[in-house]
């Protein structure tokens, strides 16, 4: 390791990241939580190579074309694929261990996140059953969405 | 289209986690200088420069502006690259271009990174943030509430969007997470017979790794790569002009570049699963076809030697391989022995970058380990026993949607 010589020395800097604005697009977004009400999983199909996304985005990823199909899919799928949080972002071990799950519902092309309740992380497998579980009262709102639980 | 050769690589002395006695220029010069030793050329003769780092890593967005006379580069173009992991191999590419289209005779290209100078998990929340957002189009509120934060990308950072990658990796391979243990047990071995490397681990062991602690299943902390500092530099020469320039007979001849890119959602476009970032369909089915091509291999497990892949964790130097159709299934591989220096597909005898990552560099030296192989010039212990007439390097960038190819060989491809 090189010794420290006194030909550089130190100038500390912060990049403040509250000072910008980034957007996101809100479009398949709002159509999924608007289905919220209604206890539905709604998403966006492709009426040219038949792709279907939840939530929608309103053109196709695949295909370069505006898609306006809306289809409900099923609460219930399967893990893809998952990972325990066993650290924080900077590696320190946390307190309560998570598990984060990628979960491709029945009729869907894309995977949706959430986080699986499970009493023991050790159990979770890729190809395990799962259900997306809503709040009982729902409002159309994100918060909707409570977790993924095995079936 | 001409053929170009890349006539000399220069490092600094040795990737280390801080170098706290130079600056960002300061450290790059060295490794120009140390390239431009190894040839007959003085720095006049360089065309153009082509370089790259990670921005927001150090928080200094054009560095360029700062070391243009450190490089070598007044009076001379200056071309800038960044595409996240990828960078040193899109900075490659850059330089590549600039010679095989006849624009240029001789580009000099620099990938680097001093990751003591900032914190590269800031500088990955100002670039994984993008894809972040990208990713709440495609499920829930990442921001907060039950639906887990920031936690559902995963613990430690990048490590965990990199645990999906690996369960769906293994699920498909049917191997365990011991297998990636053995992976970085192999990598930390190689780094210890490569004198630049940064984490050498002379003999490590499977079961050194699995000491680790943990830290987003199934990865652990030793499968996982450190934050290095250091400069890639590269001498890339027309045919005509490698005569004059080289101060060796043996140059590596780059037979093939390509890339690919997809989305951000874990860039699976192409076909089959859209999330799914063990599938790589860009890698597989796009980039890696048109390499081979270009390079006219048609059998690349008998006529590539080796390969050096970008393995930022250690699940990915068994996933790579296969995605690049060198292994048919790295799991068996590795249990067999057969992606060890002297095995049938040595991979990443460097130790990769699982060993050593100053990231703007790291897919550089891919290339840069890759050419040393074919110029028979690597050092410590880490040349490949057996001739290596062709070699592949291999990088991935973003939220694994790029992917770069370079194929070099000890012969030019007859065009
Ligand atoms: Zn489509």
């Amino acid at each position: 390791m090189q010794k420290e010589k006194k030909e550089t020395r130190q100038v500390s800097d912060i990049l403040d990241m509250s000072l910008l604005k980034w957007r996101i697009e809100a479009d398949g977004l709002e159509l999924l939580v608007q289905g919220f009400k209604e206890k539905k999983i709604l998403g966006r199909k492709c009426h040219k190579c038949g792709m279907v996304y939840v939530p929608g985005p309103s053109y196709c990823r695949k295909c370069f074309i505006d898609i306006q199909d809306v289809v409900e899919v099923s609460k219930k799928g399967k893990i893809a694929c998952y990972t325990v949080n066993l650290a924080d972002v900077r590696g320190n071990p946390v307190d309560e261990i998570s598990v984060a799950v990628q979960v491709k519902l029945d009729g869907s092309d894309s995977w949706m996140m959430g986080q699986l309740e499970i009493d023991d992380w050790k159990k979770v497998h890729v190809g395990m059953p799962a259900e997306l579980i809503l709040r009982e009262e729902t409002t159309g709102a994100l918060a909707d969405m409570v977790c993924f639980r095995p079936i | 289209m001409r053929n170009v050769a890349i006539i000399s690589v220069g490092y600094n002395d040795r990737f280390v986690a801080k170098r706290p006695d130079v600056n960002i220029p300061e450290m790059i010069q060295p490794a120009v200088a140390n390239a431009l030793k190894k040839t007959k050329m003085k720095h006049s003769d360089i065309g153009v420069v082509v370089e790259g780092n990670m921005p927001t890593f150090e928080g200094i967005n054009y560095p360029h502006l700062w070391f243009s006379d450190h490089i070598g580069a007044a009076g001379k173009p200056v071309l800038r690259i960044s595409t996240g992991g990828t960078t040193g191999m899109s900075v490659f590419h850059g330089g590549y271009y600039c010679v095989a289209s006849g624009m240029f005779d001789v580009a000099m290209v620099i990938g680097w990174e001093k990751h003591d100078e900032g914190d590269a998990q800031v500088g990955l929340m100002g670039i994984v943030l993008p894809e972040a957002f990208s990713l709440f189009q495609f499920g829930p509120d990442m921001s907060g509430g039950r639906g887990g934060g920031m936690g559902l990308l995963g613990g430690g950072g990048s490590t965990g969007g990199a645990s999906f990658q690996a369960l769906s990796y293994l699920a498909k391979a049917k191997g365990t997470p011991e297998h990636i243990d053995k992976m970085a047990a192999q990598a930390r071995s190689n780094a210890a017979k490569n004198p630049y490397a940064h984490l050498q681990h002379p003999n490590c062991t499977a079961a050194d790794i699995a000491k680790t602690p943990m830290v987003s299943y199934p990865l652990r902390f030793g499968h996982t790569c450190p934050t290095s500092c250091g400069a890639c530099v590269m001498i890339l020469v027309a045919e005509e002009k490698v005569k004059k320039f080289a101060d060796t007979d043996r140059v590596a001849w780059v037979k093939a570049v390509a890339t690919a890119s997809s989305d951000a959602t874990t860039g699976n476009l192409i076909d089959g699963q859209i999330n799914d970032p063990a599938e790589q369909a860009i890698c597989e089915k796009i980039a890696a076809p048109k390499a081979y091509q270009l390079a006219g291999i048609q059998n690349p497990k008998k006529e590539i030697q080796m390969c050096e892949v970008y393995d930022g964790f250690a699940h990915q130097e068994l996933m790579w391989p296969e995605k690049l159709h060198l292994v048919d299934n790295s799991c068996k591989a590795i249990d067999e022995g057969r992606l060890a220096i002297d095995g049938e597909m040595p991979v990443n005898p460097s130790g990769g970058v699982v060993s050593t990552n100053a990231i703007g560099a790291s897919a550089m030296v891919r290339v840069a380990e890759a050419s040393l192989q074919v110029m028979g010039m690597a050092e410590g212990g880490h040349q490949v026993p057996r001739r290596v007439k062709n070699a592949l390097a291999h990088g991935w960038g973003g939220l694994f949607q790029f992917v770069t190819i370079t194929i070099v060989g000890d012969e030019p491809v007859k065009r």
